[in-house]
This record gives structure tokens, sequence and C-alpha cells, in this order.
């Protein structure tokens, strides 16, 4: 960090497009790795002659059932995986910046819950069919959620905005409960026993359930939810001293607030609604980041993007790798990793101020 | 007419903060805001920063409503510098002075060698030049208050709203920063505790409970009766032999 920031590192256009492609390249191996790595090793050649096969009709001889798990399976488990790790990470970041405050992220503000919540009313009342929906009723939980949580931040004396931002991290904590407690409520009340062991399985953090359906919501909604945090970078960094600060310096402070959070959680919404809701990554790969690339958002935010997505890929890997024939919830590796990650977020941040 | 208020007010949950202020910024003067701890000088930069929107009145930038314009035509042509702004980031000197280039730069303009240039003058004007490396948190109080003001000069503004700008600075550089203020072709107004120092502004306003009660030249509104009823304060006036200039000698009131 030291380095990064010390410096003057004004990346010319040359150096720019060479750390685009060098992202690209490790995105497109981590996800070729996904798709490789699993309980039945595929190797790497007949994964290149399966998606040859798939995209460009290819034509290679291949086992069709390998070819299946490859297509069907592991690369779309792969590249959503990928989707939902930048989607949190760049979330923790915008969450991180606007509320000034080192331990927000989606999950514990409560905005993954209230998501959960808002998924799981539209699957059990079937109000609508289909990812969108399921979707919409996510995002339409994330934000309620959050706007609990931040009037509950503001009625305690906190405030979104000010100095005092232990109240936004306290607000966040009873949200999520009252959410996961409302989630558990409608599906004891109205789920059947098949229905609730489903939904019960999905909400640790599932990526099983991941077809190209999924893929075709994850993807847009992951590049478009990025590029706007990106195209509000400077506004970002305005942040730095507070809103009346950012006010100063020519943003405007509630429209950058309300569009950027909103995409925050319109972001975690989609994926919760797909993979369920998976903690520590919004937390945990953005102060990782900074460690490595320092504080501006310029470059703060690809670079999540790009550690979030290759850490998710690689927790997906793991869940499937670790224990013979079973595959865990994501949200146990992520947890694993990400508890002595927060640990470490606590005790420097004491030493930072 | 650079900045003026007419009839301006700001309550807080009914109680009235600043009220009934009108004045008229001229273009190029520095203008000293004075009063008593609680008189409504920050909250008067604020409203005059646009910070806060008035519950009476309204205030005028260059002519024009400053409630109806776009935050960035606000920040391009008015900088603003609070009393106490802090970060937890890890953010290095260069860092918080090239935020103040924000207000010039659109998403896709890339930052130029114009840009640099700029912060390279602004950190020189706050004699911060050889400290742009070093992290926020590490640095001392005036030495933060001469980087936000770095920060507010790089954002290269004809209005300059200053809050208690000296008041963590050694004496060295709080004359350093008047005299640039002062020397400077921008239009200030800078909030002052240091009477003797309000005296070089070339007019000043008196705040008390949330009125302005006085403005004009310094010395026709720093007099004895005017220290004593608000300031609670005697003083008397000595005449500096280097240069004949006044200075104020204050006593506990009797
Ligand atoms: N948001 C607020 N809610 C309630 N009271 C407020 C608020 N903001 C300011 N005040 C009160 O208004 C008065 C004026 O505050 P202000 O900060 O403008 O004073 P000041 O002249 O800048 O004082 P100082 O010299 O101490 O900086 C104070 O009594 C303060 O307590
Ligand atoms: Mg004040």
């Amino acid at each position: 960090m030291t380095l990064a920031s010390a410096g003057k590192p004004r990346a010319s256009r040359l150096a720019l497009s060479g750390r685009a492609a060098l992202a690209a390249l490790l995105l497109v191996a981590a996800v070729c790795a996904g798709a490789a790595i699993g309980e039945t090793s595929i190797p790497l050649p007949v994964i290149a002659k399966a998606l040859a096969n798939r995209i460009f009709a290819a034509g290679y001889p291949l086992d069709a059932i390998d070819e299946g798990i490859v297509w069907n399976y592991r690369l779309t488990r792969a590249i959503v995986a990928a989707c939902c790790g930048a989607a949190l990470a760049v979330s923790g970041v915008v969450l991180q910046a606007l509320l000034r405050n080192a331990l927000a992220d989606p999950y514990i503000l409560g905005i993954s819950a209230g998501a959960s919540t808002g998924a799981v009313t539209v699957a059990i009342t079937g109000l609508g069919a289909g990812a969108i929906s399921l979707s919409l009723g996510a995002f339409a939980g994330a934000v309620l959620a959050f706007l609990l949580v931040a009037v509950l931040a503001r009625a305690a004396g906190g405030g979104v905005s000010v100095q005092a931002t232990g109240q936004i991290i306290l607000a966040g904590i009873a949200g999520s409960q009252l959410f996961n407690a409302l989630t558990s409520f409608i599906i004891t009340k109205s789920a059947n026993a098949e229905q609730a062991r489903g939904i019960m399985f999905w909400l640790l953090g599932n990526l099983s359930g991941v077809r190209w359906h999924d893929v075709r919501l994850a993807v847009p909604v992951a590049i478009l939810g990025v590029a706007v945090c990106i195209w509000h970078r400077r506004a970002l960094d305005a942040f730095t001293f507070g809103s009346d600060s950012a006010a100063s310096l020519g943003i405007p402070v509630r429209q950058v607030q309300i569009l950027l959070v909103g995409t925050s959680a319109l972001m975690t919404a989609v994926m919760v609604s797909m993979v369920g809701s998976i903690g520590f990554v919004g937390l945990v790969i953005p102060h990782a980041t900074r460690f490595l690339v320092g504080v501006r958002h310029a470059r703060l935010l690809p670079a999540s993007a790009l550690m979030g997505s290759v850490f998710l890929v690689g927790a997906d890997i793991a869940s499937r790798t670790a224990i013979d024939g079973q595959v865990l919830p994501i949200g146990v590796i992520t947890a694993l990793v990400g508890a002595p990650g927060f640990a470490l977020i606590l005790i420097r941040g004491r030493r930072g101020r | 007419m650079m900045l003026s208020c007419h009839d301006l007010g700001w309550s807080a949950r009914g109680t009235p903060i600043v009220r009934d202020v009108s004045l008229a910024i001229r273009e190029g003067e520095t203008f000293g805001l004075v009063g008593p701890n609680g008189s409504g000088k920050s909250t008067l930069l604020r409203l005059m920063a646009g910070l806060l929107e008035p519950s009476q009145g309204g205030v005028r930038l260059k002519g024009a409503s400053l409630a109806s314009m776009p935050r960035r035509s606000v920040a391009q042509a008015l900088a603003f510098v609070e009393q106490h702004a802090e970060s937890g980031e890890r953010i290095t000197v260069r860092d918080a002075v090239e935020l103040g280039r924000t207000a010039w730069l659109s998403p896709l303009q890339p930052w130029t060698a114009g840009d640099d240039a700029i912060v390279a003058r602004a950190l020189g004007d706050a004699d911060m030049t050889g400290m742009e490396a070093r992290f926020w948190h590490t640095l001392s109080g005036g030495e933060r208050q001469r980087v936000h003001l770095a920060r507010a000069l790089a954002q290269q503004p004809e209005i300059l709203l200053l809050d208690e700008p000296t008041n963590h600075l050694d004496i060295q550089h709080q004359l350093a920063i008047l005299g640039l203020v002062r020397q400077l072709p921008i239009t200030t107004v800078i909030a002052l505790h240091d009477l003797n120092q309000a005296l070089g502004c070339d007019r000043l306003g008196v705040m008390h409970g949330g009125r302005l009660v006085a403005l004009g030249p310094p010395d026709e509104v720093l007099t004895v009766p005017v220290l004593r009823d608000i300031f609670g304060v005697a003083a008397s006036f000595l005449i500096d032999p280097a240069d004949g200039s006044r200075i104020i000698r204050f006593h506990p009131a009797s």
C-alpha cells in the first residue's frame, strides 16, 4: 500500500490497458480453473474442446457427460461465482466509502438478509415465477432492509453520515436479525417440507442450482453495477472527509448516495436471489485490496471486483473439493477465510487511528 | 457582488441559530467573521457554502440563487474549509489535495499534467511541499489544517470560505496563511477568534446570538463598547511603533 500510494502511479494509457488485459486473463484463468477442478478432475484440453464445441461448434468428439458437466454445471457456477464476488466486493467498497465505516458491507448492514426475505417471500407465495421476479423480490427486500437500518441508525443519533458510525453497524445487526427471523417465520409458516429443505440449503450460500439463465442475469447486473460505481470513482473519493466535504467538492451528495446505495442493493439482491447470502466477501475483500492498491477508488474498485471474483471462484472450488463426495455451502468457506480477516481489520483499525 | 445573503436564517428544531443576516461580500475583499463561541459563525459559513438549507431568506452566488445551482458549478466558484474535517482512511497528503480537482474533472476526463501543476502550487502555497507522501493520520493538527487549505486552493475557487483556518497553526504559519489569503486574488470570508488578526481584514462582521450586529472596517467595528458588550472584555488600543498600526490589548471585564 505504501508503495502504491506513496509514489505517483499515473498509469499511462498503455499501462492501463496492460493492467486490464492482465485482469481479464486472471479472471478467465480462474473461471477455467473452476470448470476444470472438481470431484472428477477433467483435464484442461477436454475443457478447451468442450468450450470450443459449445461456442464455435467445433465438433470435437467428446464424452457427452464430461462436456455436459463442464458446460452446464461447472462453467455456469464459476461464472456466477465470479459475478457474485465482484458484485459483493464492490458493494462493500461503496458502502464503506459512503458510510465512512470500515465495517460496512451488504451482509452486516442487513441488505443480504432483507434480500433473502424478499426472495423467499416471492418463492413461497409464487408471485410470478422465474429468476427475474425472484430478483425483484430480493431487491425490494434489500432496499427495505437498508432503509430500515438507516432510519434506525438515525433515530439512535448516529445518522448515516456523521462520525458516530457505530450506530449504523448496531442497527445493521438488529436489521439482519429481524429479517433472518422473518425469513424463518415465512418458511416455517408457509413452506412445505420439500420447499423448506431447498430454501434452507440455498440460504447458506449455494451455487449448485445455478444454470445458464442465472448467468444471463448475473453477468449484465455485475458488469453494469461495477461500471456505475467506477463511473462515480471520484465522487466516492470525495467522501473521504465526510458528506459535507463531498458537497463542497461539488458532489450532489443525496443523489450520489441514493444511486450508489441503490446499485449496491440491486447487485446484492440479484446475487442473493441466485446463490443465497454469502458473508465476509464484501467486508474482507475491499480491505485486502486497499492493502494492495491503496484507497483511491479509481484503482480500488476494479481491483476489488477482480479480487472478489477470483476469491469466490476459489472458494467455490474449495467448497466442492474440501470434503470428498460432499459439497459444502460456499458461505462456510468464505466465513472460514473471512472471520480471521475480519479480526485482522479490527486490530489494524484500532492501530491506524 | 460575489456572494450575498438576504434575511438569511436557519433554525435547528425550532430554535433559531442564525437570523436576519443580510450581507454582501465584495469582489476581492477579505471579510472577517468574528464573535464569541456559539454565536453562529460556522453556521453562517455553512449556509453561505450551500451545505445547509436556509429556513429563511437565501444566498446568491455571483447573482444566481445558490440553492438552485448544481453542486458542481458551486464548487467551481466556491471552496469551503470546515472547522473540523477528519478521515480514518489511509490517504496521503497528495491524495487529500487532489480531491480539490473533483469539481473540474468529469468521469471520462483523465487526470492531466495541468492538474498536477495546480496541486503542486496549492501544496506550495500551504507550505506542505515535500510532505506529499505522508499519511493523513501521521500529520499534526496544524499540518492537517494546511492540507485542507491546500485542497481548497486546488479547487481554484473565486471565493474561499475558511472556518478558523489558523486555530492549530504556529504563529509563523498563522501569519503566512493570513498573508497568503489577503494577497491571493480571491474573495475570502474567514471566521477568526484572534481579534488582532481580524484587524488585518478589509471588513469585519460581528456575530452575536445568531445575528450580524456590526459590519464595517475593523477600526470602526472593533470599538471599546462592542468588545465590552459582545466579547465581554475590556480593551485598550495601542500603537505599534514599528509601523504605526493599532493593536488591541485585552483585560478581564471588571
Ligand atoms: N445542528 C444543530 N443543532 C442544534 N444546535 C446547533 C446545531 N448547529 C449549531 N448549533 C448551535 O448553534 C450555535 C451556533 O453554532 P456555530 O457552530 O455556528 O457557532 P460558532 O460561532 O462557529 O462557534 P465557535 O466559535 O465555537 O466555532 C451553537 O450554540 C450551537 O450549539
Ligand atoms: Mg465555529
